[in-house]
């Protein structure tokens, strides 16, 4: 009986966390199909007396959205993809390298830029790269995007190697595989899931990114979306309306990717941050 | 052999390495020097001042720097102790296999990968003065007559950002700690209940120490992270009103994108690293744990 009680509870605990979790995310979305006379009207609804697509219709037409989200879709998975293969290179260095001193050392170099606030780096980064007409392009956002996501997923994919056991490799030598059928024969296989991992991990870490991009990017054309987000906070307010829709779409990717890769997320960030 | 071997490792870790040391450590450095430093948008002399910037922040009549630290240490360890405590109970609670945990885990764990921005651009719908679904929760509960100026009023604006951000980083805590439960051997149980051992005492005897590395290490990065971390507050008040809000992230954001003051910008970035650094080096030492390597 006892026990019985004790399940019902968990359940009913468990479902105020579900409940929790999902209902601002369905505010939104239940904002965003509203039309502007209904968001603004009392009493409040639940439900929309007449679902419109208005909102997203005006945000798509006038607010330019397609093109920041060409934008943010081009950036994200560049830099991912760029950010996948320096860490897995590193990452595996890491793994490899026989000297425990010198793998320390480059370890704590990685933690240590985990501790800096981005914003101590944006002006001087501001002032170096206007130097180089480095400014409002989206080759910038991808170069510092990588490198924002570098340390940390370097260090995820060196628990990844770490699991893979060298003997394997050590008998690939003895077969004749030179270094580079070692890696693309042996090691990279094996270690897929760690790839899509640091991958989503980074994706989704870079599709959020906003301060970066406002200060780096100036022209309409080149925005991201948390920019286009940022830059319907006016003096006068927000309308929700159009903020909803955009903030809908802005959410669908990291849903779909988190959806889809919410396994290798969840043990890239137990494997990056607890065992390092 | 060896030597050869150990040189090709050391080409792999060059790209991390030059992206790092141009986009990271040398920008570091200069921020650093910049904190020392006149620089800013309307006066381009710039030269070295000593100190003036961290006395003009530290004695600043528009933002008290006093209510600036106490505001930044209510954020970090309020946030910090609810994401932790709802986010462990998550984690216990989905620690045996239930039908549809899998999708119910994509459902509770999603908030970590929304950005800390839309978070706290929805939390501000939800806070609205006039049409958030909060007041009206609340009100129909009968728990208040009038609407809350949540984010308006200097006296609640802190309480619905704090909210925002422990909603947003229960998902992190119960994913740690879930993956940590996950690997103690079932036999400890096994031999706590042999011996009479109550619910309770396996949770203190058994379950927190055993994962007691994953809490230090967890809690530590979260902190470091909570107090790095202004979007939501940007999102939600921008460190008004009246300044209720402001931590010093928020501030360090004001002071460089609407100020244009970079040294004093610069400063309070060496403020908040010191901040942590000695906060780490006294978190470690007091939870005494060797296990905790990096």
């Amino acid at each position: 009986m006892k026990k019985m009680i004790l399940k019902i509870l968990k359940f009913v605990v468990l479902g105020i966390y579900l409940v929790a979790a999902i209902l601002p995310f369905y505010w939104v979305l239940i904002t965003s199909l509203k039309g502007p006379k209904e968001i603004y009207t009392f009493p409040i609804r639940y439900f929309p007396s007449k679902v419109t697509f208005e909102s997203y219709r005006q945000l798509f037409s006038f607010a330019n959205f397609g093109v920041y989200f060409k934008n943010s879709l081009l950036v994200s998975l560049s830099a991912a993809l760029g950010a996948m293969i320096v860490s897995i290179l590193a990452g595996y260095a890491l793994s490899r390298h026989r000297q425990r001193r010198f793998k320390s050392g480059v370890l704590l170099a990685f933690y240590f830029t985990q501790m800096i606030p981005p914003f101590v780096l944006m002006t001087p980064l501001f002032t170096m790269l206007s130097k180089f007409q480095m400014i409002d392009k989206l080759s910038t956002l991808f170069i510092l995007y990588i490198t924002m996501v570098t340390a940390f997923s370097s260090i995820m994919s060196k628990s990844f190697f770490d699991n893979i056991p060298i003997s394997l490799e050590e008998a690939g030598y003895i077969d004749g595989c030179n270094t580079m059928q070692v890696l693309f024969k042996i090691v990279f296989p094996l270690s897929l899931p760690g790839m899509a991992a640091i991958f989503s991990f980074a994706f989704v870490n870079i599709w959020n990114e906003l301060f970066l991009a406002v200060m780096f990017i100036m022209s309409d054309e080149k925005r991201t979306i948390p920019v286009a987000l940022n830059s319907f906070i006016s003096k006068a307010g927000i309308s929700w309306d159009i903020m909803s829709a955009g903030l809908v779409i802005a959410l669908l990717p990291t849903m779909a990717v988190f959806a889809f890769a919410q396994k290798y997320i969840v043990s890239g960030l137990t494997k990056g941050a607890v065992k390092g | 052999m060896e030597k050869k071997y150990n040189l090709r490792l050391l080409y792999m870790l060059i790209p991390a390495f030059v992206l790092l040391i141009l986009f990271t450590y040398i920008p570091i450095v200069r921020g650093g020097i910049m904190a020392f430093q006149y620089y800013n948008m309307f006066n381009l002399n710039i030269r070295f001042c000593g100190l003036e910037n961290f006395k003009a922040i530290i004695f600043d009549k528009n933002f008290n720097f006093w209510r600036i630290l106490s505001n930044t240490a209510v954020w970090v360890f309020v946030s910090l102790v609810f994401q932790f405590v709802l986010g462990f109970i998550l984690a216990l609670l989905m620690r045996k296999p239930f039908k549809g945990r899998g999708i119910y885990s994509a459902f509770v764990f999603y908030p970590w990968a929304v950005s800390g921005f839309a978070i706290g651009l929805v939390w501000s719908w939800m806070f609205n003065g006039q049409f958030g679904i909060v007041n009206d929760l609340l009100r129909r509960i009968g728990l208040i007559h009038q609407n809350i100026g949540f984010l308006s009023d200097p006296k609640f604006a802190m309480m619905s950002v704090i909210i925002a951000n422990i909603w947003y980083g229960v998902p992190f805590f119960a994913i740690m700690l879930l993956a940590a439960l996950q690997s103690i051997p079932q036999e400890l149980y096994e031999a706590a209940e042999i011996d009479g051992a109550s619910g309770i005492q396996k949770l203190f005897k058994i379950t927190i120490p055993y994962i007691k590395p994953t809490i230090i290490s967890t809690t530590l990065l979260r902190t470091m992270w909570i107090m790095n971390f202004p979007d939501i507050i940007y999102a939600m008040t921008r460190g008004g009103p009246a300044n209720s809000t402001n931590i010093l992230a928020t501030h360090l954001i004001n002071k460089v994108y609407q100020f244009y003051d970079y040294g004093q910008g610069a400063a309070l970035g060496m403020i908040i690293m010191s901040i942590l650094f000695i906060y780490a080096l006294f978190y470690l030492r007091i939870s005494a744990s060797k296990e905790v390597t990096l």
